[in-house]
C-alpha cells in the first residue's frame, strides 16, 4: 500500500481532488498499478535495444508538410503578446 | 604553490540545415516569431517526430573535422524535464549512443601545438528561446527543434588562452564544414565552460558558468572565476558545486543556482524513432562533400609566399579564401591582395557579393595573369575597377576602351627617358652630387610623361641604368 501522503502528492501533480474515500481506494489500486509495472524486472537479459525498432533506417520517409498557418499555431494558446506565446514568468533558466 | 586550472567546455551549435530536425518547418533564424512553428514544434497531443535525414550528414562532416570516431549504430533518448521552452517536457537528444566519440582538435600555444581532447558529440534538438521579464516570459517557438550539435572536450585545458584557441579553432572547423554559422551573437553557436582549481593532482570543485556571449567573454569569464575560487580558497572556506553566469556589464560571473544534488532526467531510449544504422556509403557521401579545411589552405597560401597576417585575414573570410579555391594555380599573392584589397572595399562599399557583381572566374584569372605579367599596372587596375566589375566587356577590351594599353615598346620607353633626362641637366647634377632623390624627382617626371601606359618598375630600371652611366 502507499501511504496517504503518496497519494496526495500524486494527486496534487495530476491537479485533481481527492476525497478521503478515494484516496483510500488509490492506496490499493496504485499499489496493484505498480506491482505490475515491477514485472518487468523479471525479464531475462533485458537491454533496450530489443525493446524497440524492429525496422531501422527508417528517416528516410517522405516528411510531409504539415506546416499550419502563423494564426493557427497561436489560435490554441491560452495567452500570447503579439506574436509571442505568454507563459508564467520562469525562473529557472 | 600555485592554483592549477582545469577547464572544460561544453558547445552547442546549431546545424544549418533548412528545415528542423524532427518536423519540416524552416530552420531560418530572424524570422518573425512563431511563424516556422508547426504541430510537431508545439507538441500538440499525437504528433510523431519526422526525422530529417540531412542532419545525420551535417553531423558526420563535424564529427569528420573534430577527428571524432563516428557510431554507426545509434539512437535517440528522451531527456525528460518539466519547463516551458519545451512543450513536450522532453527533449530528443542522445545519451547513449553519441554519434561522436574520443576526437581531438590541435591548438597552437606559443608555437606548441596542444590536442584538446574531444570526449564526444551528440545530437539533440534546440529548444524554444524564451524572453524573460518580472511578470511574464515570452517564447518563440521558431528555435524549438532547430538541430544542434553538442561537443564537450574532457577537462584537459589549463588555462583561458587554451580555452579561447579551442574555441576560436573549433569555430573556424565548423564553419569551413559547412555545417554551422557559428555566430555566437546570434545564439547559433553557444559556449559553457566548467572551472576548477587544485593545488594537488585531485580536481577542484567544479563550477560552470553558462551563456557567455562571446570567445573572449570566455577568456575573461575563466580568469575571473578562478581568481574568484582562490580568494574564496585562502578564506579557509569551502566552494560549492554551482552553476554561474557571466554579466557583460560587471564583467563578472553571477550565481544562477546551487547543484544540490544531480538532476534526474529520466533518460530512455526514444521509442518513436528508429534506431539509425549508418551505412560506409551514407558517411563517405557527406565526407567527400566537405571542401579544405583551413590548415591546408594555410600551407598553399604559405607556400604561394602570402604574408602571414593576410592569411590570417584571408582565413577569417570564408567567402574569400572559398573564392581562391578556384585560382590556386595562378598568382596567389596578387589574387589575394585585390581581393583583400581593392575588390573587397568596393563590394563593402556597394554592400554586394563577388557572385552579384559582372567579376565571372575567367574575368579576375585574367586580370591576375596581366598583373602578374606587368601588362597592366596598378594604377590602371585602379582605374578600370569598377568596369571589370560593372560591365560584361572583358579586361582587353576594358583596356582598349579607355585607352590604356601600357607600352612594353623599348622604343618608346627610352624616348621618354631620354626626353626627361636632356631637359633636367640639373637634377641629373643634383644625382651625381649624392642626392640619391633626385632619382625619384626624374622618375616622377617620366610617368608623367608616360601618361600611365608605361611600366614603372620597367621604366625605373632603364632610367637607373642612364643615370649611372652618365
Amino acid at each position: 500500500m502507499l501511504t496517504k501522503e503518496e497519494v496526495m502528492h500524486v494527486a496534487d501533480l495530476a491537479r485533481i481532488e481527492i476525497t478521503e474515500e478515494e484516496l483510500q481506494k488509490y492506496q490499493k489500486d496504485l499499489k496493484i498499478l505498480l506491482d505490475e509495472v515491477d514485472k518487468i524486472k523479471d525479464i531475462d537479459d533485458f537491454d533496450d535495444e530489443k525493446m524497440f525498432s524492429p525496422t531501422d533506417n527508417t528517416f528516410d520517409l517522405e516528411r510531409k508538410n504539415i506546416s499550419v498557418t502563423n494564426e493557427n499555431v497561436l489560435l490554441n494558446v491560452p495567452k500570447k503578446m503579439g506574436n509571442f506565446v505568454e507563459a508564467p514568468v520562469m525562473i529557472n533558466e | 604553490m600555485e592554483y592549477r586550472k582545469t577547464i572544460g567546455i561544453e558547445v552547442h551549435c546549431e546545424l544549418k540545415t533548412k528545415e528542423k530536425i524532427f518536423s519540416p518547418s524552416l530552420s531560418n533564424y530572424g524570422s518573425i516569431a512563431n511563424t516556422n512553428a508547426n504541430i510537431i514544434d508545439m507538441a500538440y497531443p499525437g504528433v510523431l517526430p519526422q526525422f530529417n535525414s540531412e542532419v545525420l550528414s551535417f553531423a558526420i562532416k563535424a564529427c569528420h573535422v573534430l577527428n571524432l570516431n563516428i557510431t554507426k549504430k545509434m539512437h535517440f533518448d528522451r531527456k525528460n524535464y518539466f519547463y516551458a521552452d519545451n512543450p513536450k517536457n522532453f527533449q530528443i537528444t542522445q545519451n547513449e549512443t553519441p554519434i561522436g566519440t574520443n576526437g581531438y582538435v590541435e591548438i597552437d600555444i606559443n608555437g606548441k601545438k596542444k590536442k584538446i581532447e574531444i570526449l564526444e558529440m551528440h545530437i539533440e534538438e534546440d529548444t524554444c528561446k524564451s524572453v524573460h521579464s518580472d511578470k511574464y516570459s515570452l517564447l518563440d517557438y521558431n528555435r524549438a527543434g532547430v538541430p544542434l550539435i553538442e561537443i564537450v572536450t574532457k577537462p584537459c585545458m589549463e588555462s583561458a588562452l587554451e580555452a579561447v584557441k579551442y574555441l576560436e579553432k573549433l569555430r573556424e572547423l565548423l564553419l569551413y564544414a559547412g555545417v554551422s554559422d557559428c555566430k555566437i551573437e546570434e545564439g547559433s553557436m553557444r559556449c559553457d565552460t566548467n572551472v576548477s582549481i587544485s593545488k594537488t593532482n585531485e580536481l577542484g570543485t567544479k563550477i560552470e558558468v553558462k551563456n557567455i556571449g562571446s570567445i573572449s567573454n570566455v577568456g575573461e569569464a575563466i580568469n575571473y572565476e578562478a581568481k574568484r575560487q582562490e580568494e574564496i580558497l585562502e578564506k579557509g572556506e569551502k566552494l560549492r558545486e554551482e552553476t554561474r553566469r557571466f554579466d557583460d556589464k560587471t564583467r563578472t560571473t553571477i550565481l544562477m543556482r546551487v547543484k544540490e544534488t544531480g538532476n534526474d532526467y529520466r533518460y530512455f531510449p526514444e521509442p518513436d524513432i528508429p534506431y539509425v544504422n549508418l551505412t560506409d556509403d551514407f558517411i563517405h557521401d557527406a565526407i567527400n562533400e566537405l571542401s579544405r579545411m583551413p590548415d591546408e589552405r594555410r600551407k598553399d597560401y604559405e607556400k604561394s609566399g602570402i604574408l602571414p597576417i593576410n592569411i590570417e585575414k584571408i582565413i577569417a573570410n570564408k567567402e574569400i579564401s572559398d573564392y581562391l579555391e578556384n585560382f590556386l594555380d595562378i598568382n596567389l599573392v596578387i589574387a589575394s591582395n585585390l581581393l583583400l584589397g581593392d575588390i573587397q572595399s568596393y563590394l563593402n562599399k556597394n554592400n554586394l557579393k563577388i557572385e552579384d557583381t559582372k567579376l565571372t572566374h575567367q574575368k579576375f584569372r585574367d586580370l591576375v595573369n596581366k598583373l602578374d605579367k606587368k601588362e597592366i599596372n596598378n594604377k590602371i587596375f585602379k582605374d578600370i575597377l569598377i568596369d571589370i566589375m560593372e560591365t560584361s566587356k572583358d579586361i582587353d577590351d576594358i583596356i582598349c576602351d579607355k585607352g590604356l594599353n601600357v607600352s612594353f615598346d623599348d622604343n618608346l620607353l627610352n624616348s621618354i627617358i631620354d626626353n626627361v633626362l636632356s631637359n633636367n641637366e640639373k637634377i641629373i647634377s643634383d644625382y651625381k652630387n649624392g642626392n640619391t632623390r633626385s632619382a625619384k624627382a626624374l622618375m616622377g617626371l617620366i610617368m608623367k610623361e608616360g601618361k600611365g601606359k608605361i611600366d614603372p618598375s620597367a621604366a625605373n630600371e632603364k632610367l637607373m641604368e642612364k643615370l649611372n652611366s652618365l
